[in-house]
């Protein structure tokens, strides 16, 4: 018996820091001087601190820039999202007809499709339309890829709602679209909640659509302004590619703190079910 | 219910669906079908006033003949195939370490689950500098563990560069498999192992024949998201390799954004897509296929 616990504890130990040493090696990369960077044995722990890296990051407005045109990419990413998706699983779970199935049949072999495939005919589409260099592009495009996968989630959750509470508003009188938003929505919080938050990280890691679409460094969003600003041909400069990198992580890891609860419950809730 | 409720039903049902349809539609499925088409056609960008010509399969004929989508297959599904099994393998072995005692904590689970929330380019970046060959601290680790005798370009040597991108991605994917097979686990009713033990099974027995059965669900949906994410690979190629060294990371995504945007020859880039999406169309009729058959 105690050899499996040690096995245990082992393999846990390595699997910890497989998942954990890279994030931490970024985090003292960024702090180190750029001397130190390049010193061969690495120091394990920093012995001059320094947040030079971190002032040169911020000199000028670029980073702070690609990170709020981030934010608004990705959470109007998330609203529409969430606001077609909602519409459609509510249709998909209650409203079941021929032409439903289609839909969802439909969605559900986008998921399969090469986005890089398709990226091309899309730059023509958004030429056309006069959306090069937009955020609206990267918008469009995200939900394209996100609403497929979301609607499919939150049907799963409309099927769970007993249909007897909307039958019952229904005999008081309320149309079928109040039904839905004052009956419906309320009782799918944790869902949507779920749902938005994965929507929102997707549309966060975006780098695709951004490098293709944005042309114009003032309307670039995190990664992309990441990869064109801060990687140079040959050579990259670790010491700020490390600091900027720490600033894209971070949002993301508060994200996860506050809601992993919720983003875990909703995401296996599907998944479990089968 | 009368005929005019059904027909009001039937009304709100189809309108409620337009806002997914309309992006949907335009967005994927009109791009898809125009790749389709672009593919059969003399269509670059640098000439976009010009007329499309019809070019008789001359895209498809010039990326056979040179192997670069044979090459780019062999590449895309190789990657696909190891990151997923090690993906799922490490997953298993992570949840099952984690159901045990009552790990139930909400800072380890968060910790494990950091990889996951790491922007793609920044894990392509992180592990670019960690495989760097002369400072890089992988090297130094592996050094002087003595593994390796002396320090490995790992993106620029032939034979690493691919599993290097690897690495990568199964650090990225695996906390989100993790969390999905523990959520299958603790679906398990604990009154299954209790019955087994009485009556006599084996650990190993248990995992075979209680565990792997009720993951059955979780394990096809999560695995189907990683073949997907894997086949579909672009910002981790791009950003460590950029296809290189000597065209052995050149995937499929890698091959039509080269040529696509390089390039810029829209009618080749469109023909890798339109293979592409037929082989993929192929693999998730099989794929489903397999699963269905299993269940019986």
């Amino acid at each position: 018996m105690k050899i499996k616990k040690y096995i245990i504890i082992i393999t846990t130990l390595i699997m910890g820091i497989f998942l954990l040493f890279p994030l931490y090696w970024l985090l003292i990369t960024s702090f180190k001087h750029n001397m130190d960077i390049y010193r061969f044995p690495p120091q394990f722990i920093p012995v001059n601190f320094t947040v030079d890296s971190f002032k040169s990051v911020f000199s000028d407005n670029s980073v702070l820039n690609y990170l709020f045109n981030n934010v608004i990419v990705s959470a109007g990413t998330t609203i529409v999202t969430l606001l077609a998706s909602a519409l459609a699983g509510y249709s998909l779970s209650r409203y079941k007809t021929k032409f439903g199935t289609i839909v969802q049949t439909s969605l559900l072999s986008t998921q399969m499709f090469p986005i890089v495939g398709l990226i091309l005919a899309l730059y023509v589409i958004f030429k056309n339309m006069g959306l090069i260099n937009t955020k609206l592009s990267l918008v469009l495009s995200l939900c394209a890829i996100t609403i497929p996968f979301s609607t499919i989630l939150i049907k799963g959750f409309f099927d769970d709602i007993p249909k007897s509470l909307e039958e019952a508003a229904r005999i008081d009188g309320a149309s079928r679209l109040r039904t839905f938003v004052s009956v419906i929505i309320p009782l799918s919080k944790p869902g949507m909640l779920a749902i938005g938050l994965y929507t929102f990280m997707q549309a966060w890691d975006d780098f695709l659509f951004a490098i293709t679409f944005i042309l114009k460094d003032g309307n670039r969003t995190l990664s992309a302004g990441i990869a064109m600003k801060f990687l140079g041909e040959v050579s990259y400069d670790w010491a700020m590619v490390t600091a900027v990198s720490v600033t894209g992580v971070l949002p993301m890891f508060v994200l996860i703190f506050i809601f992993q609860k919720y983003m875990v419950a909703g995401l296996t809730a599907g998944a479990v079910k089968g | 219910m009368s005929l005019k409720q059904k027909t009001g039903d039937t009304i709100f049902g189809t309108i409620l669906l337009l806002p997914s349809i309309l992006i949907v539609g335009g967005f994927i499925f009109l791009p898809v079908l125009q790749s389709v088409f672009y593919s059969f056609y003399n269509f670059k960008l640098t000439r976009r006033k010009d007329p499309l010509i019809w070019n008789n399969f001359e895209n498809y004929k010039n990326l056979i003949d040179t192997g670069k989508l044979q090459n780019a297959f062999g590449i895309t599904f190789k990657f696909m195939i190891v990151v997923v099994v090690v993906v799922l393998i490490l997953g298993i072995i992570m949840a099952l370490l984690m159901n045990q005692g009552k790990s139930q904590n909400r800072v380890k689970r968060s910790l494990a689950l950091l990889p996951w929330g790491t922007p793609t380019v920044i894990v392509a970046l992180l592990w670019s500098w960690m495989f760097q060959s002369e400072y890089g601290v992988v090297n130094f680790i592996l050094l002087n563990l003595h593994i390796i005798k002396e320090p490995i370009s790992f993106l620029v040597n032939p034979d690493t560069a691919i599993w290097s991108v690897a690495v990568a991605a199964t650090w990225r994917q695996l906390p989100f498999m993790f969390i999905m097979i523990l959520a299958g686990l603790q679906n398990i009713p604990k009154e299954m192992y209790e019955a087994a033990t009485i009556d006599g099974a084996s650990s190993i027995q248990n995992f075979l024949h209680i565990t792997l059965p009720f993951l059955r669900n979780v394990i096809r949906s999560s695995v189907l998201v990683a073949i997907i994410t894997n086949f579909k690979q672009f910002p981790l190629f791009w950003t460590m390799t950029g296809g290189g060294p000597m065209g052995t990371t050149e995937t499929l995504a890698i091959l039509t954004y080269k040529n696509a945007f390089v390039n810029l020859n829209f009618g080749v880039g469109a023909a890798v897509a339109t293979a592409w999406l037929v082989v993929l169309i192929i693999f998730s009729l099989a794929y489903n296929k397999i699963f269905k058959e299993v269940e019986y």
